[in-house]
C-alpha cells in the first residue's frame, strides 16, 4: 500500500507551501458480551479506506474513499485539493504545515501472544466465568455482564513533505459490569483489564475472582451511606486521579483548542498552574497501555510530553498544524478514530507523577472529606475551565481516618484551581483509568493514572 | 450514492450467501451516507469535508445463536467474509433460549412527509457556506467574540432485508449545525452553544443558531459560585426534553426491563412521576429529524402514549425483547450504527404542556435555579443523579441574577420525576421534539462558594 500511496502523491502537483497527506487505515475487531447467562452481542467488525487531506491557501479539504486502487485515490486527492481551494476564499486565518518534520519508519504495538491465535473457546471462558461468578453471588445482582474486545489496526501515511510511515496497533480488553439492585436502590461496578498488546495482557484475569469481587462490592454499595454534598476535601484513588487529570487538565492542553481560542490554558505556557511538586505527563511510548502507539495518524513519531513540571505549564498536545501555528515542535498527538475522520490533537496515556505519602497519611492530613474511588467517566468545557467527573464509590474521611463506604457521586471543579489546591500526593502509582475518550464524535483508547491525590474545594454532588 | 436496485442486489446476495452457508435466518442492514461538512474556526472557514459513511451489518441465526459481523468495504470478497464471520460466530456460541425469530412484518410502511429535500441532497459547498457565513455574522455579537462550530448537510439511505420477508428502503436528508461563542472580559468568560437540525432546508434555523449562540454567550458572563442549598429548579424546553428523554429511554426500554436494570421495572399501570407528566412517543412526525416509517429491524412502529398523568402506560420493545416482557413488538428497534445489535429506543417524544405561563413560573420563584439547554442526567443506568449545571442561572425574586459555575445537582431520578411541580402552557418544538418549561420542587444543589 505504501508504494501505491507514494505513486499517487508523486503525481499530484502542489506548490511547496501546500500540504497533502494520504492515509490508508484498516481495522478489524472482535467482541463478545455475555449478559445474565446468555451471549448477548457477538460480532466481528471491519473498517477500511483511504483519507485524503489537502491544505491549500490556508483552508483544508478532506475526503474519503473505500476503494484502494491508484486511479481512485488520485481522483480523491484532486477532489480534496479542489475543496481546499474552494474554501480558501472564505478563510481569514493563516494555516500552513512546517517543512522540517519528515518521518519515515515502521512502528507496531509490542505483542507477545497474538489473540488471533487464541481459540474462541478460551476467550469465551473468560467472559462466561466472570459473568457467572458475579451473577451467582447473590439475588441482589440484577445484571451481570462481561465483555471481551480485541482490535487490530494498520495505518499507512504519506505526505508531500516526504513522510512515509506504516504503523500497526493492537488493543485488547476484558471488562465486567455488575449492577446490584434492591428496590429503587441501584449501584454499578465496572472494571477492566488490558491495553495495547496481546493476550498476555488479559491472561492473568482470574474470572471467578474478578466476577466475585465486583458482585461483593456492588452488594455492599446497596447498603452504603449516601454521598454528601457541597465543597470539600477530596482524596482520589489512582483511577480517579487518571480521569481527573484527563478531564481537568489534559483536554485544556490540546493545541487545536488553544488555536480555536477554546482553552483556558491559552497563553499560559511557563506560568504556574499547580503547586510545587505537581508533575503531569502524557506518554504514548509506554508499552502495554491503551493510549500507546509508535506513530500518530499524521505519521509523526510519538514521544513523551511534559505537560506540567513542578507546577509550571510546559507543553501542549500538537498536530502538525498546531505546532506550526504556535511555533512549537509536533509531539505525535494527531490521532484519528478511523479512515473517515481527520486527526485531532489528542491524549494518549496521561498521568500525575507519584509522591511519597501513604493513603493513611493522606487521610490524616485531610482530616475531614471523602476518599473517592474508581472512575465512571467525565467531561470538560475547556473554554470555561470547568470540568466534571464521576466515581463508582468512595469512603468518608472523618477525624483523619477512612470510615464508612458511600455510593457513586459526581464532582465539579475549575481547571485553574485544582492543581493549585493539591495538598497531598501519594506514593502508590497506577495507570488505573482505562478509558475511551470522545472528542467531536471521535473515540480513541486512552489511559489515565497517577497516585492517590488530595485536592481541596472540589464540589461533590451528593444528596445530603 | 447507490440506487435502490444496487442496494437490493447487494443485500439479496448477502441473504442468499448466508442461507447457502447454512444460516437458519439472516438479516442484512445497510446504510449509505454522504455528508458535506464545513468547519468554522475563529469566525471563518477552516475545512470543507465530503465523506461517505457507509456500511453493512449482518445478523446470522444458527440454532437460536446470534452472530454478527460488519464491514465498510463492499467488494464481493469482503461481503462474503462478513457473512462467513457472522455465520462462524453463530455456529460456535451456545443457543439463546430467549431468541424467538427475526421479524416478518409486511405491514405497509406509512408515508411521512418532509423526509427528503433536493436542496439539501444537491447543495454545493459554496451555497452551504454562504448561509453559514450569515450565521457566523449573527453569532459575532461583539468584535472580539470567538466563534467556532460545524455544519453538516447530507443524505442517508437505509436498506433492511431479512430471510423472513422484511424488505424496506428509506432515504432521508438532513442538515444540522452548531456554533459555540466565547466572549471574555478579563478573567470573566462567557461561553454558550446553540444547535439546530432539520430534514428540509426551509426548516433549518441557521440564523437562529448564530443569534442564540451569541446572545447566550453574553448572558453567561459574570458567572459566580453559589452556596450549597435546597432549591427549586426551572428548566427551559431544551432542558426539559434533555432531562426527561434519557431517563425514560433507560427507564422503559424492554431490554433493560427484562434485565431488571430499567428504572421502572414492573411499573406499567403504576405512578412513576407527578401527575403533571404526560408523554407521547410519535414515530411519524412530519418533517421530524427522528421520524421513521419503520424501525431498525424493518418493523412499522406505533405511536404510543408512554406516560399519562404520571402513570406508566407501556414499555418500548423490539422483536427480541417483546416476548420477554409479554408485550407486542412496538417497532422501537434502534441501532447506534450498522455494526450494532438493535435495542429499543424512543423516536420523538411530545411532553404535554401545563396551564401556567412560563413567565409566571419564573416570577413566582423566590430563590432557585433556571436551566438553559442543559440536562439533569445520571451516569449509566444508576438512578443516582449528580449532574453539573453547564448553563444555568441563579434566580432571586423571579429574576435571573447571574450564571452559576462549579455547581452540581444531586438527587435520584425517582425523586426528580416526583418533584415535577408544574409544566408551562407554552411549548417549544425542536425538529418534532416538543417540551414545555418544567418546574421542579427543591432539590439538593451543591455550590462551590
Amino acid at each position: 500500500m505504501l508504494d501505491v500511496l507514494e505513486q499517487v502523491i508523486n503525481k499530484v502537483s502542489l506548490s511547496s507551501k501546500d500540504f497533502l497527506d494520504i492515509r490508508y487505515a484498516y481495522a478489524m475487531g472482535e467482541s463478545f458480551t455475555v449478559r445474565n447467562g446468555r451471549f448477548d452481542s457477538v460480532s466481528n467488525q471491519t473498517t477500511g479506506g483511504i483519507a485524503i487531506r489537502a491544505l491549500i491557501d490556508n483552508a483544508w479539504g478532506f475526503t474519503t474513499i473505500v476503494k484502494t486502487d491508484k486511479e481512485s485515490i488520485l481522483q480523491a486527492a484532486n477532489k480534496a485539493i479542489k475543496m481546499a481551494q474552494a474554501g480558501s476564499k472564505y478563510t481569514k486565518q493563516e494555516r500552513t504545515i512546517g517543512d522540517g518534520w519528515v518521518f519515515e519508519g515502521k512502528g507496531a504495538t509490542k505483542i507477545e501472544i497474538d489473540p488471533r491465535d487464541i481459540d474462541k473457546e478460551t476467550k469465551f471462558e473468560k467472559v462466561i466465568k466472570t459473568e457467572e461468578s458475579a451473577r451467582e453471588y447473590s439475588d441482589s445482582i440484577a445484571e451481570s455482564s462481561s465483555t471481551y474486545q480485541e482490535s487490530h489496526g494498520k495505518e499507512v501515511i504519506v505526505n508531500n513533505k516526504g513522510t512515509k510511515v506504516e504503523n500497526e496497533t493492537h488493543v485488547i480488553r476484558l471488562m465486567k459490569n455488575i449492577v446490584g439492585r434492591e428496590g429503587v436502590k441501584m449501584q454499578s461496578i465496572f472494571d477492566s483489564i488490558g491495553g495495547s498488546g496481546g493476550w498476555e495482557l488479559v491472561d492473568s484475569w482470574d474470572p471467578e475472582k474478578e466476577g466475585l469481587k465486583a458482585a461483593v462490592t456492588a452488594e455492599k454499595l446497596l447498603r452504603a451511606r449516601e454521598p454528601p454534598s457541597g465543597k470539600m476535601n477530596v482524596v482520589m484513588d489512582p483511577s480517579l486521579t487518571g480521569v481527573f487529570i484527563h478531564e481537568a487538565f489534559g483536554h485544556a492542553c490540546e493545541a487545536d483548542e488553544i488555536i480555536a481560542k477554546s482553552s483556558i490554558l491559552e497563553g499560559r505556557i511557563g506560568e504556574r498552574v499547580g503547586v510545587e511538586g505537581v508533575n503531569v505527563y502524557d506518554d504514548p511510548t509506554v508499552d502495554g497501555l491503551r493510549g500507546s502507539f509508535a506513530y500518530d495518524s499524521e505519521g509523526t513519531e510519538a514521544r513523551k510530553r511534559v505537560l506540567v513540571e513542578d507546577g509550571i505549564l510546559k507543553e501542549f498536545f500538537h498536530t502538525l498544524e498546531t505546532a506550526t501555528a504556535l511555533g512549537m515542535e509536533p509531539n505525535g498527538a494527531g490521532r484519528a478514530m478511523n479512515f473517515n475522520v481527520t486527526p485531532q490533537a489528542r491524549m494518549g496515556n496521561t498521568y500525575v507523577d507519584g509522591g511519597d505519602m501513604t493513603i493513611e497519611e493522606i487521610a490524616e492530613v485531610t482530616k475531614e472529606g471523602v476518599y473517592l474511588k474508581d472512575s465512571y467517566g467525565g467531561y470538560v468545557m475547556p473554554a470555561k475551565g470547568q470540568f466534571y467527573f464521576t466515581c463508582q464509590m468512595g469512603y468518608f474521611i472523618e477525624n483523619g481516618e477512612i470510615t464508612d463506604m458511600m455510593g457513586n457521586v459526581g464532582m465539579s471543579g475549575m481547571t485553574l484551581e485544582v492543581l493549585q489546591n493539591t495538598f497531598a500526593i501519594g506514593k502508590t502509582w497506577d495507570p488505573a483509568f482505562k478509558g475511551t475518550c470522545g472528542k467531536f464524535g471521535q473515540w480513541v483508547p486512552v489511559t489515565g493514572g497517577g497516585p492517590n491525590l488530595a485536592v481541596s474545594n472540589l464540589v461533590v454532588g451528593g444528596t445530603k | 450514492m447507490t440506487s435502490n436496485e444496487e442496494f437490493k442486489d447487494l443485500a439479496e446476495f448477502v441473504i442468499k450467501y448466508g442461507k447457502s452457508l447454512g444460516a437458519d435466518q439472516i438479516e442484512a442492514y445497510t446504510l449509505f451516507g454522504s455528508v458535506k461538512s464545513v468547519q468554522i474556526e475563529r469566525g471563518s472557514i477552516r475545512r470543507f469535508t465530503d465523506t461517505n459513511n457507509s456500511g453493512l451489518g449482518v445478523r446470522v441465526i444458527k440454532n437460536k445463536a446470534i452472530g454478527m459481523a460488519s464491514t465498510t468495504i463492499f467488494t464481493k470478497e469482503s461481503l462474503e467474509k462478513t457473512v462467513k464471520d457472522a455465520y462462524t460466530l453463530a455456529s460456535v456460541i451456545p443457543s439463546d433460549p430467549n431468541f424467538k425469530t427475526l421479524p416478518s412484518d409486511t405491514t405497509e410502511a406509512p408515508t411521512i412527509s418532509g423526509r427528503y429535500d433536493k436542496d439539501i441532497a444537491e447543495i454545493s459547498v459554496e451555497d452551504f457556506t454562504e448561509l453559514i457565513l450569515e450565521a457566523i455574522q449573527e453569532a459575532t455579537i461583539r468584535e472580539d467574540a470567538i466563534v467556532n462550530g460545524n455544519f453538516n448537510a447530507g443524505i442517508g439511505e437505509r436498506y433492511i432485508i431479512n430471510s423472513e420477508g422484511i424488505d424496506r428502503f428509506a432515504s432521508q436528508t438532513s442538515v444540522s449545525g452548531y456554533l459555540g461563542v466565547k466572549i471574555q472580559d478579563g478573567e470573566d468568560i462567557g461561553k454558550a452553544y446553540y444547535y439546530d437540525a432539520a430534514t428540509l432546508m426551509k426548516n433549518f434555523k441557521y440564523i437562529k443558531i448564530g443569534k442564540e449562540a451569541g446572545i447566550r454567550a453574553k448572558k453567561m458572563l459574570g458567572s459566580k459560585k453559589i452556596d450549597t442549598a435546597s432549591l427549586p429548579i426551572l428548566l427551559d424546553p431544551d432542558s426539559t426534553y434533555g432531562t426527561i428523554e434519557p431517563i425514560l429511554s433507560s427507564g422503559i426500554n424492554a431490554f433493560s426491563v427484562f434485565n431488571k436494570t430499567a428504572f421502572f421495572v414492573d411499573k406499567i399501570g403504576d405512578s412513576i412521576a407527578s401527575d403533571k407528566l404526560s408523554i407521547v412517543d410519535d414515530p411519524f412526525v412530519p418533517e421530524g429529524t427522528d421520524s421513521a416509517a419503520f424501525d431498525d429491524e424493518g418493523v412499522v412502529p406505533k405511536k404510543l402514549s408512554l406516560v399519562e398523568n404520571g402513570i406508566l402506560q407501556t414499555y418500548i420493545t423490539d422483536s427480541y425483547t417483546a416476548p420477554l416482557v409479554g408485550l407486542e413488538n412496538t417497532g422501537h428497534a434502534s441501532r447506534g450504527s450498522f455494526a450494532s445489535r438493535p435495542r429499543p429506543a424512543p423516536y420523538t417524544m411530545k411532553i404535554k404542556a401545563g396551564t401556567v405561563s412560563k413567565d409566571e413560573l419564573l416570577t413566582d420563584m423566590k430563590e432557585g435555579i433556571y436551566l438553559m439547554s442543559s440536562s439533569i442526567h445520571s451516569s449509566g443506568n444508576n438512578p443516582q443523579v449528580s449532574a453539573q449545571i453547564d448553563q444555568g442561572f441563579y434566580v432571586k425574586d423571579g429574576e435571573l441574577l447571574y450564571p452559576v459555575k462549579n455547581t452540581v445537582i444531586g438527587c435520584t431520578i425517582f425523586e426528580l420525576f416526583n418533584k415535577i411541580e408544574d409544566m408551562s402552557k407554552e411549548t417549544e418544538d425542536r425538529s418534532g421534539h416538543e417540551a414545555p418549561w418544567m418546574l421542579l420542587s427543591p432539590l439538593q444543589v451543591s455550590g462551590g462558594k
